[in-house]
């Protein structure tokens, strides 16, 4: 019904819009009499004043829709002290089952008269939503008609219509951040109010598993010490740490060769092909570390006589900063490329050669950008989930050995929440207690990363 | 210009930029001790010639120079010549001024390092007050030498550039227009020690400037669409030049 409605809408704004160009177009030919804008702005002023009250009301309607019905169908049972809220949606969605022919098993006997009313005030709503948008279109579309007549200014018109469409979604983009963070902020007061914020940031026993046993009333002091983080902060901090050991020189170095040994020729092969790498998916730079790396690492290690676990930090890590690698190399290709060339060719001209340039002049003054472009690797390599979760392993172990099975912030998000859940238990809501932590982490990288490269760029543009 | 001993000297040197002829069979011999001025309107190919002369060209991909350039009779265009060391013979100073991001004594400090001129910080510390000093520049930062070169003003910073030329004593000084970023106060500063430095170095400077290239130099070359159409002694090229074109430049009937 409603998408039957808004190609209506839309078709007939597209004819309102060759309607009114047409128009205009015939009143500029019969009566010489210059309009104020081109035509085709006529046309949009015509078509946005049929289209956009339309959808609006469309709009509205239909999210109000439902819940009027509820309202009126469940006054009755209101009344009933004995049915609580979570009662009135049973019944309701039981109606709307019935009313829709989608119930399953015996219907109650009670329900049928309501879901009969449910039917006739959907009825009743559907048309009058049709009269309304129809009325609408009809009465917003003999003004605009009107105006069009009068010579308005249409081209300023349908520029502040533009002006409002565009903020319009740039304040959806804004306020979904907005609701994520305080989606996120108010879960974790949850949390922090059942389980203490020094237990959560200082303890070193992560067990949420456990806190489902609280519920069995087994030992109630075991739940303040299942959800010590300490072991994640490592994980998270320790894998980062080997992913950078791997992504920071090897990136580094190749776009020192890329910005200034690399012959156009070259450079124009091997540039895509290492941005190949940032654009495989991390699921499958996952199964890579799983089942290529974890082994391999795990099959030398037994060669030495070391006890290798198939999961291990060192196989995530490495494979992790294999994914970064294009992230530094691209970014330290850019903050060498804004260096001056006069500084290279100050420092040729004194008789020195590539490298002894690039060590004492060109890294010096792209020393910041540099860094800024290690430390947005480092909040990606902080964030990331996919390769994690698949070649660390879930064991929340507080070790330095890189051999060992190890966990992050990320991966016991994802094994928090696979599988059901109920919303209101201290396991659930430490996600989001995980989640808000990861999220200021990186947003402190994040902020601080691009304001260096921001001061970079400012000294040189 | 006889009786003077030749520095250095080009002969059919020929320049490519891709398929574009830059520079055609230029024959030119820069003199000993001698300050020489290259004139010229733009796009003519002085920059590209005076970049020959220390290989900097070598720096631009699709650069092709062909010819011969003997700097003391020695050969220095080829593949198998060290470009290091012609750069530390032949220095070059640009157009627009271009410190390095560093103090102003690590600025002077960083060719006689890398080519370790200095055996302790003493000897490092005599080379960069020398070098400021014959730069004209000592009195001016003697106190703030920790401060970055690009705290100074351009034409502080271009005698920074000098400076930093001379520390490593080379033979020849290249200016690639030197005083086109400049004012005229610090204009006619790197006048004068132009003046002085011709004592000790062979000097070659590009400039648009006919008056400039009066005052500071002992011979002058005129080049237009690539080509050297006239070179003789300055005097005589401002007074009383062969060259039709030569006579129309310099009076500013064209370019």
């Amino acid at each position: 019904m409603n998408i039957v409605l808004l190609s209506l809408i839309v078709i007939f704004s597209l004819s309102c819009y060759f309607f009114g160009k047409s128009k205009i177009l015939k009143q500029t030919k019969i009566s010489k009499k210059k309009f104020h804008s081109l035509p085709e702005y006529y046309g949009y002023y015509l078509a946005a004043w049929c289209g956009l009250p339309a959808l609006i009301i469309l709009f509205f309607w239909s999210l109000s829709e439902l819940y009027i019905v509820k309202i009126l169908i469940l006054s009755d049972f209101r009344t009933d002290p004995a049915i609580d809220n979570n009662k009135l949606n049973l019944i309701f969605s039981q109606i709307k089952a019935i009313a829709e022919n989608k119930f399953t098993g015996n219907i109650p006997q009670n329900l049928i008269p309501y879901a009969e009313r449910f039917l006739s005030l959907n009825k009743i709503l559907e048309l009058s939503k049709l009269a309304i948008i129809f009325s609408a279109i009809i009465f917003s579309l003999s003004f605009a008609y009107s105006q069009i007549l009068k010579n308005i200014k249409a081209r300023e018109s349908v520029e502040k219509v533009i002006r409002v469409v565009m903020f319009l979604c740039a304040a959806i983009a804004v306020f979904t951040t907005l609701g994520i963070v305080l989606s996120l902020l108010f879960e974790s007061i949850k949390f922090f109010t059942a389980v203490s914020i020094f237990d959560f940031i200082t303890g070193t026993n992560w067990a949420p598993g456990r806190a489902f046993v609280r519920d069995a009333s087994v030992q109630t002091t075991d739940v303040e010490n299942v959800f010590g983080a300490v072991p994640l902060f490592w994980g998270t901090f320790f894998i980062a740490m080997i992913a950078m050991c791997v992504a920071v020189p090897i990136g580094l170095f190749s776009g020192i060769y890329m910005a200034e040994y690399a012959s156009s020729k070259i450079r124009k092969i091997a540039k895509p092909l290492i941005e190949v790498l940032a654009g495989i998916p991390t699921v499958v730079y996952g199964f890579f570390a799983a089942l290529t790396v974890g082994p391999f690492f795990r099959t030398i290690g037994e060669g030495v006589g070391l006890n290798v676990s198939s999961e291990s930090a060192l196989a995530a890590g490495m494979v992790m900063g294999v994914m970064i690698i294009p992230y530094v190399s691209s970014l330290t290709d850019d903050v060498i490329n804004a260096v001056p060339r006069s500084l290279r060719e100050g420092s040729y001209a004194m008789g020195a050669t590539k490298s002894e340039t690039i060590k004492k002049v060109i890294l010096p003054a792209a020393l910041p950008g540099v860094v800024g472009a290690v430390l947005l690797a480092i909040s990606r390599a902080v964030g990331e989930t996919m390769i994690v979760v698949m070649a660390a392993g879930l064991g929340a172990n507080l070790t330095i050995n890189p051999l060992e099975a190890s966990t992050t912030i990320t991966t016991q998000i994802v094994t928090i929440l696979i599988g059901d859940q109920s919303f209101n238990n201290p396991k659930t809501q430490a996600a989001f207690a995980l989640g808000i932590t990861l999220f200021f982490f990186t947003l402190v990288i994040n902020v601080i990363a691009l304001n260096i490269v921001k001061k970079f760029r400012e000294k040189y543009e | 210009m006889v009786n003077e001993k030749i520095k250095i000297s080009t002969r059919n040197l020929n320049v490519y930029y891709g398929i574009k002829q830059a520079l055609f069979d230029i024959n030119l011999d820069l003199f000993e001790k001698k300050v020489t001025a290259l004139i010229g309107p733009s796009g003519c190919g002085k920059s590209t010639f005076i970049r020959c002369l220390n290989r900097m060209n070598d720096v631009i991909d699709i650069c092709k120079v062909e010819g011969s350039i003997k700097v003391d009779g020695e050969e220095i265009n080829g593949k198998e010549i060290d470009v290091n060391v012609v750069r530390e013979r032949i220095g070059m100073v640009f157009q627009k001024p271009n410190p390095f991001p560093k103090s102003i004594y690590d600025n002077i400090a960083y060719g006689p390092r890398i080519h370790g001129l200095a055996n302790n910080q003493d000897d490092l510390d005599r080379i960069v007050e020398n070098s400021l000093k014959k730069a004209a520049l000592w009195e001016e930062v003697k106190d703030r030498l920790n401060q970055p070169g690009t705290g100074l003003s351009g034409g502080q910073q271009q005698r920074l550039c000098i400076a930093r030329a001379i520390s490593i004593n080379p033979e020849v000084i290249l200016m690639d227009e030197p005083c086109s970023a400049l004012d005229p106060i610090a204009t006619a500063k790197i006048e004068e020690l132009i003046d002085e430095l011709k004592k000790s170095y062979t000097i070659v400077i590009v400039t648009h400037s006919m008056s400039q290239a009066a005052r500071v130099s002992q011979n002058t070359g005129f080049f237009h669409l690539g080509k050297l159409l006239e070179f003789n002694l300055t005097e005589k090229i401002f007074k009383n030049p062969d060259n039709k074109m030569t006579q129309d430049y310099i009076t500013g009937r064209f370019g």
